[in-house]
């Protein structure tokens, strides 16, 4: 549900994006006038659908890794590795959490040019990416625990296994 | 000390299986507390890493790459391609790599490109005989032509990366002899191989059908020159042209294909959302990484070692070119540019290199990266397209890294090959 | 050596702001018997200003040698050295950074995590562009300049009859020479470094902004200096500034012959009506009574 609705916001913020700097080119070269809040819009936008969708990407486990050594463990040494990253993960979404409150801290008082706005707005994806990941991690540690196949994603790539993926279609998203 | 918990805490947490991303993050995040410094440095390289304009080339060109394949742009070219040239040895593998050529002249993204053609041409060459492996190799090399023809958002990168003294319009011309001398080669190899095989051949159409494939494939074609004139003639940026391309593309496939409805419109935009978000994760994290690595002065000692092996250029040139190699098996190529370039770039032109020249080489030294595992994106997409292991891929593919090898030799040796264009434009 | 100092800078090794850094840290490693040094990180490095800013406020880094213009959103007393034509001349800009006004502004950091050490020379940014000589305002008429990313400098070139293009400084080269845009503006030395001066021929100097660059150092690392240590960085400092003006002045002086013999035009229009221009931008930027009054100030220099 979080996660769903994460990645529809993101996708929106990306078919926005095109907008905005579709937008600036249409000024410049049509109507000879650049407005000036285009590209900090469109670079901030990115930065949000950034962290939303790399934050649905840990739900879904499919970031790039080198997981050799989980195709030569037996099942249980793999759970314990996996065990590892999602806490590797967490601590790392835990720190996007604290150190980017310190920013939005630290950049509160000042003004972005263009967009005359706090600065702390630069840093507010990064909190927010922040509690999308620590929760997503927490409820892959939880369902692992409690025995659910959360690490299946991880199966579909090994060598032996058949990739259970037909169209290039839908390649796009899930790998690389 | 330092360098040991940075490059340890990454390397370990790599091998046990950690997203790259955060394995690069958290050994950056290690490294700052054991120094201590605050360690909102890290949150901020993260952040200022990924927030950079023309970073936005990733996700439009990765954009209108998905576009394209679901809304039948790709798959006519790919048809136009099998007319002209299925009737070489190995047909379908020549088509193949005549289509990544033509598409590559209209996508920035080797990844969309292994996926585009991949997806439409594997399952083809499957059902007609040609070994799986064959079809993949074929797709994940040719793909890498999409790196060298305009447009290209890793040269984007690689021109940011050198301080943007170096003209994109230059850089996207420097690398398109060097993209055909690529198709070229692979067209070469893939027909050496397919007569060891005994792959068969196409029927050739006839001119007729020819033609009435190409006036098919024209709208989605148009982009080439829509993107290359565009840029060149300065109605946008080279940044701006993958928002172009992805206008474009939904112009193409709702108005003139009209196959783009609704629901492929939503999976190519969430599929981009997925992916670019993973690729720009990382170049946020390798931000963090790169920044403590300036912090302890590795680029510096890093040049001081290499001058001190040898100061004639063209062993400087081998030995960047075995640094960059090595590093694109265990890297991905946005981070890496964005690492190597600064750190690379003023050794190359110390010794009288080019920067443009150098680009073109440093591209397609990490595309071929790019293909190596355990970290090759591309290699990774067409295995699974083509549902092998990449292991499998790997016991066929040594022919078509030779391909690869030599063409990045010439360019690396003969400059003209990447300047030559470019001085004709001027 | 018992304290190390690093020293973020955007420029280039050896450009005037990046060795007066260094010289100073040789100042101050005669002057304590080797135990403080300080070691400069040049290129960007450690990132863009704005990045390092932060860091400095954070005290990831110590020094940091900065342009004012990323100051504007956070300290507004630089806001009035980036008014356009505030300053006549480079000497006026000396006059008044040197006496009580510069010490009032730099005293502004102090809020921020900060503590201003010195000013540097930043010379006189002009236009320069690919299609004309530029003789008068009307010859700016409709053409497009890259502008930093400040409302100021936006509305400055929109008062000239221009249009200001927020473009990142490093699609500038390229933009200029496909024609996305007609030109930029900056001083000689960045010109002629940023190799702006082989797609743009055209340099007319009009001045409109002298502004110096400052020197700033973490208010963390400041505290942790003793008070003959935190004199001894001081006055290093100041030291340094003579030695990066005069610097500065054989590297403009260089960088304007290097782009003469490479076929840059240089032309020097009358600069009154320029200045007649800006009524509109200081009447929308200079609000406060605060900003007011050091404009008044900064006009009363002689
Ligand atoms: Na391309
Ligand atoms: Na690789």
């Amino acid at each position: 549900m979080i996660s769903t609705t994460a990645l529809w916001t993101a996708g929106a913020g990306l078919v926005v994006m095109t907008g905005m700097v579709a937008y600036q080119v249409y000024c410049r070269y049509v109507l000879n006038d650049s407005p000036s809040w285009t590209e900090p819009g469109a670079v901030m936008l990115m930065s949000w659908f950034i962290f939303l969708g790399a934050a649905v990407g840990v739900r879904e486990n499919n970031h790039l890794g080198f997981d050799i050594l989980l195709y030569i463990l037996p099942r249980g040494g793999k759970r314990v590795l996996r065990m590892i990253s999602d806490l590797v993960i967490l601590t790392f979404g835990l720190g996007m959490i604290y150190y980017g409150l310190q920013l939005v801290q630290l950049t509160w008082n000042a003004i972005l040019p263009s967009l005359g706005i706090s600065g702390a707005f630069d840093y507010m994806p990064v909190v927010g990416g922040g509690i999308l990941v620590s929760l997503f991690t927490i409820e892959r540690i939880v369902l692992r625990l409690a025995g659910a196949p959360v690490d299946e994603g991880l199966e579909l790539a090994s060598p032996e296994a058949e990739v259970e993926l037909d169209a290039a279609s839908d390649i796009t998203g899930t790998k690389g | 000390m330092e360098l040991w918990i940075l490059f340890g805490t990454f390397v370990t947490l790599m091998l046990i299986g950690t997203p790259i991303a955060f394995c690069l993050g958290v050994a950056s995040f290690a490294t700052v507390a054991y120094m201590g410094l605050p360690p909102l440095v890290v949150f901020q390289r993260l952040n200022s890493g990924m927030s950079v304009f023309s970073l936005l080339a990733i996700p439009f060109f990765i954009y209108a790459g998905d576009l394209m394949v679901r809304g039948g742009i790709a798959s006519r070219i790919v048809a136009f391609a099998g007319s002209l040239v299925g009737h070489l040895r190995g047909g379908l593998g020549q088509v193949n790599i005549a289509a990544s050529t033509l598409f590559g002249g209209i996508s920035g993204s080797a990844v969309a490109e292994a996926a585009a053609v991949g997806g439409l041409m594997i399952p083809q060459m499957k059902a007609r005989g040609y070994g799986v492996d064959y079809a993949v190799n074929v797709t994940s090399m040719s793909a890498l032509i999409a790196l060298l023809l305009p447009p290209s958002h890793n040269m984007i990168i690689y021109s940011i990366s050198a301080g943007g003294k170096i003209s994109i319009a230059d850089l996207f011309t420097a690398g398109i002899i060097p993209g055909l001398m690529l198709a070229g080669a692979l067209m070469i190899t893939a027909y050496f191989v397919a007569k060891s095989r005994g792959y068969p051949t196409e029927p050739f159409p006839g001119f007729q059908a020819v033609a009435h494939l190409a006036a098919v494939a024209v709208p989605g074609l148009l982009l080439i020159a829509i993107i290359f004139g565009g840029v060149r003639a300065g109605i946008f940026t080279a940044t701006e042209s993958s928002c172009v391309a992805v206008l474009y593309a939904l112009l193409v496939t709702v108005f003139v294909y009209r196959q783009m409805k609704w629901e492929a419109f939503v999976d190519a935009t969430l599929g981009a959302v997925r992916t670019t978000a993973m690729v720009l994760l990382i170049i946020g994290t390798a931000a963090a990484f790169s920044w403590l690595m300036a912090f302890l002065r590795v680029p510096a000692s890093l040049v001081a070692a290499m001058n001190a092996v040898s100061e004639n250029p063209y062993v400087i040139l081998l030995l960047m070119n075995f640094l960059l190699l090595g590093l694109g098996t265990f890297m991905d190529m946005g981070p890496l540019i964005i690492i190597a370039t600064p750190i690379f770039l003023p050794v190359a032109q110390a010794y009288g290199v080019d920067p443009v020249h150098f680009g073109v080489i440093m591209i397609l030294n990490l595309g071929i990266g790019l293909n190596t595992p355990p970290v090759g994106a591309v290699q990774f997409v067409a295995c699974a397209v083509g549902k092998i292991s990449v292991w499998r891929a790997m016991r066929s593919i040594w022919p078509f890294y030779g391909a690869g090898l030599i063409v990045l030799g010439l360019i690396t040796y003969v400059p003209a090959l990447s300047l030559w264009l470019p001085s004709v434009f001027k | 050596q018992d304290i190390l100092l690093r020293s973020s800078d955007t420029h280039p090794d050896g450009y005037p702001t990046v060795e007066a850094v260094k010289y100073m840290g040789e100042l101050l490693k005669e002057r304590s018997a080797g135990r403080i040094a300080v070691e400069v990180y040049h290129s960007a490095q450690l990132g863009e200003e704005k990045d390092t800013i932060e860091q400095t406020r954070a005290g990831v880094i110590d020094l940091n040698r900065v342009s004012m213009g990323p100051f504007n959103g956070l300290v507004p007393e630089t806001r009035v050295v980036s008014l356009p034509y505030i300053f006549r001349s480079v000497e006026h800009m000396h006059k008044v950074m040197d006496g009580d006004i510069g010490a009032d502004i730099l005293s502004g950091f102090e809020a921020h995590g900060l503590v201003g050490l010195a000013y540097y020379d930043g010379g006189a940014r002009s236009f320069y562009n690919r299609e004309k000589p530029i003789n008068s305002v009307e010859d700016l008429k409709g053409m497009k300049f890259r502008v930093m990313q400040s409302d100021i400098f936006v509305d400055m070139v929109a008062a000239l009859g221009a249009n200001a293009v927020p473009l990142p400084y490093g699609e500038v080269y390229s933009s200029i020479e496909t024609g996305v845009i007609d030109g930029a503006e900056n001083n000689f030395p960045s010109y002629e470094s940023a190799k702006h001066s082989e797609v743009a021929k055209h340099y007319s100097l009009d001045e409109h902004l002298i502004v110096p660059e400052v020197l700033v150092m973490a208010k963390s690392s400041w505290d942790k200096l003793s008070a003959d240590d935190q004199a001894l960085v001081k006055q290093a400092a100041r030291d340094s500034v003579a030695k990066q003006r005069e610097l500065w002045a054989a590297r403009e002086e260089a960088s304007r012959k290097m782009v003469e013999d490479a076929g840059s035009q240089i032309t020097t229009p009358d600069k009154q009506p320029f200045i007649d221009a800006m009524g509109p931008v200081y009447e929308k930027h200079v609000t406060d009574d605060k900003l007011k009054s050091l404009v008044e100030r900064i006009r009363a220099v002689q």
